[in-house]
């Protein structure tokens, strides 16, 4: 038993290395020397260019500097999103009234991707940083009011029934119970809103910006500059999956005690 | 305070639509009135509630200032989006399956897929510009991306969830390999499936936006790029009053499709 | 002799890893038999059945049906498991007819056998209807009526009315019987249940608690139906009820 789980880690390594060995390979060998060459750089340019970035600029910052300026204006906009998602959110989901007021507009807004308010915004807070935390927030809010609505109402009956038999208030109710029932729904939302963040910053970025992973990838398409929109790329992918990870992390730590925490 | 609670739900109810009502049309008051009356605004930056609707309805006759009607632009849209879309779910949803079943496929295609996963979809734009131009062709590929990761995500894991005593029982019966794929994975992981094709739509679909930012000549997000450059709200506003319609509407046409494929399964 | 040999277990050995939880296990059912095999909770029973029909490796040891290992696909097996195991996208007609579809069974056959099933455990009324929309004791008798459809030679439930409540269980416990002595199938069938065992049983196999051996072998010759208060059934009950407590 001890033998085959070592085996099956064995066997998961050695045909991950084989698969993208392969890949790797086919690439090299479509791109060496071939017309799709001339459009694509080979695996070996692109990782020697991308070290290379990590300590030559483009633009104005290396590419550390660029994943950092975009990394900033995310944790902003996200901090500020998921902070006034999650109190909207659980006080729809706990006061009939609040979601009278509030779900409507919620409603309008929550099917019009975030993207699509980068025009808006633009005429609003001007082409500077506002925009950009404006649009990221909405993307970043729009997911955690959601899935922290769906937690405050999917909190168990019972417990609420055993509160009020206690002579709990309500206002204590949803301070004790309501919201940390919550907590992994609005955990998994803040899982999927980083990401979703980011992949805003990017587009933001790619349609105005003079510094950040998505002006980095735009300004590469500009100067037909493959190699850059590929170190781009990979740069934005890792970002993505630390974030992801992060999260992941945090939230197994935080919620263990819960079922959809896992 | 009130309370998540059934208590004599009609009158509540009642109240709570009145509220709804009330808080709706206060809003578009304000709005106004900030406007058209006191011109606390400028018409630049932010048109009146009035002015939205009339361009709105306008738009769909009218060509100015961009060059197409609404409807063009809507028809364009989609077109590319369902284009991308399609591709993205013929090839997604198989490969997802594949992958959750056959484990050695799996053990040599994850670690690929595993690679392209993190990235957005909005960040092969580029990519795809240069080497499609920005015709259909680049941005349906660029949303055949976003598509495709969804599909795969969810019809992975559909079918890696299916309960073994469910095999167990296909098993005993002598199901081959093949029988018990198609006969009880593939049933089983519908759910996660379709939930998988309606992710895949709306990001698909907020992909299409972007991409017409960046680079188009037709579309509901090159008409809000440049109304943006030329200084139109109204025509913006009612723009992402369109993509929300759009959006919600496909969202809606999978759900029923959803219900349509799943009747039965829940007790509804 | 042997002809009539449905099952023949031989040095059947399973262990996870360093955990044995099947101990050289012997033993042999006739054809027709109803075997009931009871032992303590926890004690290996699922996995016996789960090796038995190879859903799990062997470790060591044979099965032999017919005098030949075990062939899922050549051999009419039917399994019954103590969990749910209806598919949620068939309708019970649809469900019945899943072990008939796999094996390929012509079409007015299939129909007439479904109709005679569904007869017996009296969900033909119910046949358009979904597993959700059925209480958990019609669920059962759906898996039930899935397995019988198929007329399996050999037939293995895992405390199939393990979940239901008393009243439910006699009735299906009857009804169990009567599709048995309809049919002619051989049946093992596991339970923790003593007065069940005693109640269904040609013959009543105690297992020891883990690493699990075979312990005693009982016949049960008490004429049916049965009467859970004669004075022979208590007699019986007590007996495997004493078996099982003193390990």
């Amino acid at each position: 038993m001890m033998n085959n789980r070592y085996l099956r880690v064995f066997l998961k390594i050695f045909s991950a290395i084989i698969s993208i060995g392969a890949f790797l390979l086919i690439w090299h060998i479509a791109t060496n020397g071939t017309k799709l060459g001339e459009l694509m750089p080979g695996p070996i340019e692109l990782i020697s260019s991308l070290i290379k970035s990590t300590y030559t600029n483009i633009g104005k910052y290396t590419i550390i500097g660029h994943i950092l300026f975009s990394l900033s204006r995310v944790l902003i906009a996200f901090t500020v999103g998921g902070v006034i998602g999650i109190l909207l959110g659980t006080a729809m989901g706990w006061y009939k009234t609040a979601e009278a007021i509030f779900r409507p507009f919620y409603e309008m807004i929550r099917p019009i991707p975030p993207i699509a308010w980068i025009s808006l915004a633009i005429l609003w807070f001007g082409l500077g940083e506002i925009m950009k935390y404006f649009v990221i927030f909405l993307a970043a809010f729009s997911i955690i009011t959601y899935n922290a609505f769906a937690g405050a109402q999917a909190v168990d009956p019972v417990l609420i029934g055993a509160a009020k038999m206690l002579g709990a208030k309500d206002s204590r109710i949803f301070r004790s119970i309501v919201f940390p029932s919550a907590v992994p729904y609005i955990f998994a939302g803040l899982h999927t809103a980083i990401s979703a963040s980011w992949a805003t910053v990017v587009a933001a970025e790619m349609v105005r910006a003079s510094e950040g992973a998505g002006w980095l990838i735009i300004q590469g398409m500009e100067m037909n500059n493959m190699i850059q929109i590929l170190i781009g790329i990979i740069a934005i992918g890792i970002v993505g999956l630390l974030l992801s990870i992060i999260m992941r992390g945090v939230e197994a730590k935080l919620c263990a005690w819960s079922k959809s925490g896992k | 305070m009130s309370k998540n609670e059934n208590k004599g739900p009609k009158k509540k109810s009642k109240k709570y639509i009145l509220i709804s009502i009330a808080s709706v049309f206060l809003f578009l008051f304000i709005w106004w009135l900030y406007t058209d009356v006191f011109k606390a605004v400028p018409a630049n930056a932010l048109p009146s509630p009035i002015k939205v609707i009339s361009t709105f309805f306008i738009k769909f006759v009218e060509t100015k200032p961009e060059g197409a009607t609404m409807l063009q632009h809507i028809f364009s849209s989609l077109q590319t989006t369902l284009t991308g879309y399609a591709i993205g779910v013929a090839v997604g949803v198989p490969l997802g399956i594949c992958m959750g079943w056959f484990d050695k496929f799996d053990m040599f295609v994850r670690p690929i897929f595993d690679l392209l996963r993190p990235i957005p979809g909005i960040a092969w734009i580029p990519v795809m510009i240069v080497f499609f131009g920005i015709g259909l062709m680049s941005k349906a590929m660029v949303i055949f991306m976003t598509a495709l990761i969804a599909c795969v995500v969810n019809s992975y894991s559909g079918t890696k969830q299916t309960l073994n005593v469910h095999l167990w029982v296909g098993r005993t019966f002598g199901a081959s390999n093949l029988e018990m794929l198609f006969r009880i994975a593939i049933p089983s992981a519908m759910p996660l499936i379709l939930t998988g094709l309606r992710v895949a739509l709306a990001a698909s679909w907020s992909a299409l936006v972007a991409a017409e930012l960046l680079a188009s000549n037709r579309g509901l997000g090159f008409m809000i790029q440049q109304c943006r450059v030329i200084g139109r709200p109204d025509v913006i506003i009612a723009g992402m009053i369109t993509i929300g319609g759009v959006g919600a509407l496909l969202t809606y046409l999978l759900k029923l499709l959803e219900k349509l494929l799943l009747k039965g399964r829940k007790n509804i | 002799m042997q002809t009539n040999i449905k099952v023949e277990v031989k040095n059947l050995t399973k262990s996870f890893g360093d955990l044995l939880v099947l101990d050289d296990i012997s033993f042999n059912v006739t054809s027709g038999e109803f075997l009931c095999i009871v032992g303590p909770t926890g004690c290996g029973k699922t996995t016996f059945l789960n090796s038995l029909t190879k859903l799990y490796s062997i470790t060591k040891g044979s099965i032999l049906v017919n005098n030949e290992p075990v062939n899922l696909k050549k051999h009419n097996i039917a399994y019954i498991f103590q969990e749910n195991s209806t598919f949620p996208w068939l309708t019970v007609e649809q469900n019945v007819s899943f072990g008939l579809d796999i094996k390929k069974v012509p079409k007015d056959k299939k129909k007439e056998n479904i109709k005679e099933v569904l007869d017996i455990v009296g969900l033909y009324a119910f046949r358009k209807y979904y597993p959700v929309q059925l209480s958990a004791s019609m669920v059962q008798r759906v898996s039930i009526a899935r397995a019988f459809a198929t007329k399996p030679e050999l037939l293995l439930m895992d405390e199939p009315y393990g979940q239901l409540d008393i009243e439910l269980r006699y009735k299906l416990e009857d009804e169990l019987i009567r599709l048995w002595k309809k049919t002619n199938t051989t049946v093992l069938f596991i339970t923790h249940n003593i007065e069940e065992a005693v109640y269904l049983g040609d013959r009543i196999l105690v297992l020891s608690n883990k690493p699990t051996k075979v312990k005693e072998s009982i016949d049960n010759h008490i004429p049916r139906p049965r009467s859970i208060v004669s004075p022979e059934f208590v007699k019986l009950r007590n007996r495997v009820t004493e078996l099982i407590k003193w390990w």
